[in-house]
């Protein structure tokens, strides 16, 4: 998988190439917009990562450019600039997701793989992280052959980070993808961990190994370790 | 391209010389009128008693000539006057005329008393009356006339004096204008010039005001009224600023100390793994503070509404259930009741996080196990009141204005995890404003404070037609002449 980052910010380009290259992807990186133009024509690229703020030949104009040649490449676009116009017009331009800085990189890792895998349907009905196990439709959950007795809220947000199973989600993705809540400054953190906490309670109180664990200052990772 | 003089002064100077000129003008053409009037008919009576004199004193001799009776004897210079038989012959010529002539009348049976005009062989312009008369049984014409030329001095006169008095009189009258116009906008010149000083340095400066009640007063009070208004914005701003920096650099110090002593001696993965978690934490609050100053700044620049009719107490409820766990965890209850039927058209997101952010407020400053009162309901005025009670400690009066305001807190030794960044408010106030409402605050110290959403009755069917979009700030400019706060 060849993931092309072009991000102008030279620590958020490393730490862009660190993670996605753990993650198991090749990455290339490009410092402005010519280069990732150059790199693009040059290389077969899988997906791009797209900084909208760049020098000399901005993220939009790149973006367009490369759509008026009708790449199929999946663009994922990243910038600072989040009113609802700058998110306009980065998917007019042909963008296929936005996310805004500063963001959480569990959240990128999760809109990547969201991405590279569009067009194939992965969401197994029945999901298993060690002997807890998640039964989508029939919204039933078990630990050790015993059922849990979750709210919805709790099945919901159970079942994400099963489905996100050793991956660590933020709060920001809980709030988007499972509480549906697109306004940022809507406090919606205590809320989100207090469900964690209910959870936990009934998913790992009377069984071992504790399932849910939290990252400090990053999230929540659902496995029979933490990292 | 049309001349036009730069200066108010000059035009005004300008305008007020032209009607002067304009006015005098047409006072000077009709007095001159009516003055020529009035001098030709004195003239013309004159020249009817000259000849009533004349007619009186003419005898006729036996051989058919005519004289004048004792005109000799009292050196009357006599009049300009001939006497024409009906035969058109001349009988008697005054000895004043000379040779000049007055000539033959053109009808010797003029009307009573034509007066026309001639002209002597010599030049002299004259009033010439003939008139049928009879001397000794004979009848006769007689002519006389009077000389023009003493009037015609005095036309002169006039005019001359005129000529050279009216120029001088607009001259001076320019000038008087110049310097009264120059007077009157001396106060103006003096806003201007010291508007061109301002700067942030000096808005605690104010224009004298001389006379309130006039025009200049007036409009020098307006200027040091929106002078006090951009001085309390500046002020507001400077707090926020500074406001905002503190709380920017509390994390900022945080993720720094952290960061050094992480780094201080050599330690194992975990203890570095608990740092990097540490710092991320502040940087979480730095982001979510910065979220929340973008969406106030937006607020400031105008958001565009995307109104639909909404059910309130549906939305209330919403809001709630959001944060229902909240409560529970501190053994409160939050209870919603009122009027499923009242409805409003808003934007569902924008209010919802005016009232998410109410009931946080109030599930954060309401003890354990207290209770939370929402209301929805109309009031008798047809507007849709959103009320939202808690049992927490009041908000002392001195602080009620002011809990609003950007980074405020009552209770200042409140720690940020208790109590927020202090901005939850100020959106919440933002968003009720842009849908052109307000909100009340009543609070007895100790027992509690009501925050009451006001937003105005269900908009009238015409003005959906224009749409549901609508700019906050046009909202916001609503929201300032019927919000009670600030």
């Amino acid at each position: 998988m060849r993931v092309l980052v072009i991000e102008d910010e030279a620590k958020v380009a490393r730490a862009l190439d660190d993670g996605l290259s753990r993650e198991g992807y090749e990455v290339t990186l490009a410092r402005t917009g010519e280069e990732g133009y150059y790199l693009l024509d040059s290389a077969p690229f899988d997906l791009v990562v797209l900084d909208l703020m760049l020098p000399g030949r901005d993220g939009v104009e790149v973006l367009a450019t490369m759509r008026s040649r009708d790449r199929g490449i999946p663009v994922l676009i990243v910038t600072a600039r989040d009113s609802v116009e700058d998110r306009v017009i980065g998917l007019d331009a042909g963008a296929d997701d936005y996310l805004v800085k500063p963001f959480a990189f569990a959240e990128l890792l999760a809109r990547v793989r969201a991405l590279s895998r569009r067009g194939r349907s992965e969401a197994p009905a029945r999901l298993k992280v060690s002997d807890l196990e998640v039964d989508a439709s029939a919204r039933r959950v078990t630990r050790g052959g015993r059922t849990l007795d979750l709210t919805a809220r709790e099945f919901e947000l159970l079942e994400y980070l099963v489905r996100n199973h050793g991956r660590v989600v933020s709060r920001e993705m809980l709030a988007r993808d499972v509480w549906k809540e697109t306004g940022r400054a809507t406090p919606l953190d205590n809320v989100i961990d207090v469900h964690i906490a209910r959870l936990r309670r009934k998913v790992d109180d009377s069984a071992e190994p504790k399932l849910i664990h939290t990252v400090r200052g990053v999230g929540f990772v659902i496995g029979e370790s933490a990292s | 391209m049309r001349l036009r003089p730069r200066h108010v002064r000059t035009r005004l100077t300008l305008w007020y010389v032209a009607v002067l000129s304009a006015v005098l003008a047409v006072y000077i053409a009709s007095t001159l009128l009516f003055m020529r009037v009035s001098l030709h008919r004195q003239l013309d009576e004159g020249l009817r008693g000259e000849f009533g004199h004349l007619a009186d004193r003419l005898t006729s001799g036996r051989d058919g000539t005519v004289s004048v009776a004792g005109q000799a004897e009292n050196g009357d210079p006599g009049s300009l006057a001939e006497v024409w038989s009906p035969g058109g012959e001349l009988v008697y010529r005054s000895p004043r005329l000379g040779s000049q002539v007055l000539g033959r009348p053109a009808s010797m049976t003029p009307a009573s008393g034509s007066i026309n005009n001639l002209t002597l062989g010599n030049g002299t312009p004259l009033r010439v009356l003939t008139q049928p008369h009879v001397i000794g049984g004979r009848d006769v014409v007689i002519r006389v006339g009077v000389s023009e030329e003493y009037l015609h001095h005095q036309w002169r006169e006039l005019l001359t004096g005129i000529a050279f008095g009216l120029p001088a009189a607009i001259l001076i009258a320019g000038f008087a204008g110049d310097w009264l116009a120059r007077r009157a906008l001396r106060p103006l010149e003096r806003m201007a010039s010291h508007a061109e000083k301002l700067t942030a340095d000096n808005l605690g400066e104010r224009l004298p005001v001389e006379n309130p009640d006039d025009e200049l007063g007036h409009l020098a009070r307006a200027y040091n009224l929106s002078l006090a208004r951009i001085e309390a914005s500046f002020a507001q701003l400077r707090r926020f600023t500074a406001d905002a920096s503190h709380e920017l650099r509390t994390p900022l110090t945080a993720i720094r100390a952290v960061g050094e002593v992480a780094l201080q001696d050599r330690r194992d993965a975990d203890h570095y793994r608990d740092a990097i978690g540490s710092m991320l934490e502040e940087v979480d609050r730095l982001s979510h503070l910065v979220g929340s100053l973008l969406v106030l700044s937006r607020a400031d620049t105008g958001v565009a509404l995307r109104r639909q009719g909404t059910g309130l107490l549906d939305l209330t409820r919403e809001s709630a259930a959001l944060l229902e766990i909240l409560a529970d965890e501190k053994g409160q209850r939050i209870e919603v009741r009122g009027d499923p039927s009242v409805r409003a058209d808003v934007d569902r997101l924008i209010l919802r996080q005016a009232l998410i952010n109410l009931i946080d407020n109030a599930i954060k400053y309401s003890p354990r196990g207290g209770s939370i009162g929402i209301d929805v309901r109309r009031d008798p005025d047809g507007r849709s009141v959103i009320e939202v009670s808690d049992e927490g400690p009041g908000i002392p009066e001195t602080h009620r204005s002011q809990v609003f305001e950007r980074f405020y807190r009552v209770d200042k030794a409140r720690s940020r995890d208790e109590g927020g960044a202090g901005l939850g408010l100020s959106i919440a106030l933002w968003a009720v404003k842009a849908h052109g409402g307000e909100i009340e605050v009543s609070s007895e110290e100790g027992n509690g404070s009501t925050f009451r959403v006001v937003l105005a009755a269900e908009t009238p069917p015409d003005s959906e037609a224009r749409g549901a979009r609508e700019t906050g700030e046009a909202g916001l400019e609503r929201g300032r002449t019927v919000g009670k706060i600030r």
